[in-house]
């Protein structure tokens, strides 16, 4: 389903992604898939029952649910409901098919707006609703988010919940949010999915590092899932995108860096820090990372493992180059995967 | 947030009122109490001491998942609360058919006679749906209005 009023993109923006994405038929299909919303993506909250149970209750709604990746059931998308062809006319179906807010493809209609999150399923925390991109930095960790973790900006909460569910509600999560706006959404999701393993606390991320490092507080696991200028999100919210401009683009990197510099000061010797946003600009993702990587020596880059395809980090943009180790970094964009755009990189502090 | 970690006789002291309740007898994890009412329940595994030295260099907003409420001297145990506890609750279990749950879910007030009486464990099928107040002819509900259906 093509949405019909797609915000022009500004040409700095489209000059920018042409530069990344140089191969004409590539930038083609990057710039088609924005015009389509993301699929609906959601992730079984494990804490609260099995996949197989899930899947189960929902198909039992008429929901039609494909689990895209095989090592990882409790990720499911809903494809639609299906129409029982029995209580329902031709007619209708040509009616629906005619309504662009309720596209039938074969058997299948669309959900309607917000019924994923209406559903007695969500409500019960189930499951969480989150974007295929947005789930990938915590399978990035596997089975490795060991011991005691911080993630440093946590609203609203999905990374969070995903870590709780990996480890059980074992070990223990600081959840950290600056703003109380969002506090208050991350502790309401917490909550519905029965995260018990988790504190919440409230500053911003480099003065709390400077804390916690105080008091030699050190974690085995720290996530940085860093504000960004949000590039990737275009397909789910392309008014985000109106807010875009370079000069955010070129003041965020010292954000990105101070936040990831501070969480490095706790991070235990062997502990894995994971860096990511949801945009492709480059002096957000590769140049950051490469900016920390020269300032600290006990740092390696971690090769990624993902259930999807990424393209490596990026070694040249504009005027800069970057370490050949970047291109261990994950670039997700949307048309090889059909998810969200994001960049993943994952750091191992050596001594 | 002013947390207080519970001891072991005070958090006896809500067991004991959970068994006699609803025949929980076993909690795992902190009870932390957050004003006179609310309690929290914190299953990580970072101790009291170690909470207590993180409260004083950051402002915790929350430790765990609001799980209870002392009223009146019963407890009424949080949504959550009650799906973390499920497998233990033995008594005073209100079963919903699915005309009730649609209008419990939405947060309404169930005009019936439940034949029980104070807090009641509402639940449909295999699912909690939270605790009631059961009077004579009705069970309160106190769904909070972002877990309600909307019609």
């Amino acid at each position: 389903m093509q949405r019909k009023n797609f915000p022009l993109l500004k040409p700095l923006f489209l000059e920018r992604m042409q530069k990344l994405l140089s191969e004409k038929s590539d930038f083609q299909s990057y710039l088609d898939i924005l015009k389509i919303p993301p699929v609906r993506s959601i992730r079984c909250n494990t804490l609260k029952l099995t996949p197989q149970d899930l899947k189960t209750r929902l198909e039992n709604k008429t929901w039609k649910i494909k689990q895209p990746w095989k090592n990882h059931p409790e990720i499911m998308v809903v494809e639609g409901k299906i129409i029982d062809q029995n209580q329902i006319d031709k007619e209708t179906i040509n009616r629906k098919r005619r309504d662009n807010k309720n596209v039938v493809i074969g058997n299948v209609e669309n959900l309607q707006p917000g019924e994923l999150g209406k559903a007695l399923e969500h409500l019960l925390g189930y499951y969480y609703i989150q974007e295929l991109a947005s789930m990938l930095p915590i399978i990035t960790l596997n089975s490795e988010s060991g011991g005691f973790i911080l993630d440093l900006c946590s609203a609203p909460g999905s990374k969070t919940t995903q870590a709780a569910a990996e480890i059980k509600n074992t070990r223990t999560i600081i959840a950290n949010e600056v703003s109380l706006g969002r506090i208050k959404i991350l502790a309401s999701n917490l909550e519905r999915c029965g995260v018990t393993n988790t504190i919440i606390t409230k500053k911003e991320g480099t003065a709390l590092c400077k804390r916690l490092k105080k008091q030699n507080f050190q974690f085995d696991t720290i996530l940085v899932d860093a504000p960004c200028s949000g590039e990737g999100t275009l397909r789910s919210s392309p008014k985000t995108y109106l807010m875009w401009n370079i000069k955010t683009i070129k003041n965020l990197p010292k954000i990105q860096k101070n936040l990831v510099t501070s969480a490095l000061e706790i991070l235990k010797p062997n502990g894995t820090l994971i860096y990511s946003t949801c945009t492709h600009a480059p002096e957000e993702n590769e140049g950051v990372i490469n900016e920390i990587l020269k300032e600290n020596k006990n740092l390696k880059l971690e090769k990624i493992k993902l259930p999807i395809k990424p393209r490596p980090g990026i070694t040249n943009w504009e005027d800069k180059k970057y370490s050949k180790e970047i291109t261990k970094c994950a670039r997700i964009y949307p048309q090889d995967n059909n998810t969200e755009g994001f960049f993943i990189a994952k750091l191992k502090k050596t001594k | 947030m002013s947390i207080k970690i519970l001891n072991k006789s005070e958090k006896q002291e809500i067991l004991n009122k959970l068994k006699n309740q609803f025949g929980i007898t076993d909690i795992q994890g902190l009870l932390v109490k957050c004003g006179a009412e609310r309690i929290f329940l914190f299953q990580g595994s970072l101790n009291q001491k170690e909470i207590k030295k993180l409260e004083k260099i950051v402002p915790i907003e929350r430790v765990g998942i609001y799980f209870a409420k002392e009223q009146n001297n019963l407890i009424r145990l949080s949504i959550d609360g009650i799906l973390i506890l499920k497998n233990q609750i033995k008594k005073n279990i209100f079963e919903l058919n699915q005309e009730q749950m649609k209008e419990w879910m939405c947060g309404n007030e169930l005009n019936i006679n439940s034949g029980l009486n104070d807090f009641v464990i509402i639940k449909y099928k295999n699912d909690f749906l939270g605790t009631g107040k059961a009077s004579e002819n009705k069970i309160t509900n106190f769904i909070p209005k972002a877990r309600r259906l909307k019609k």
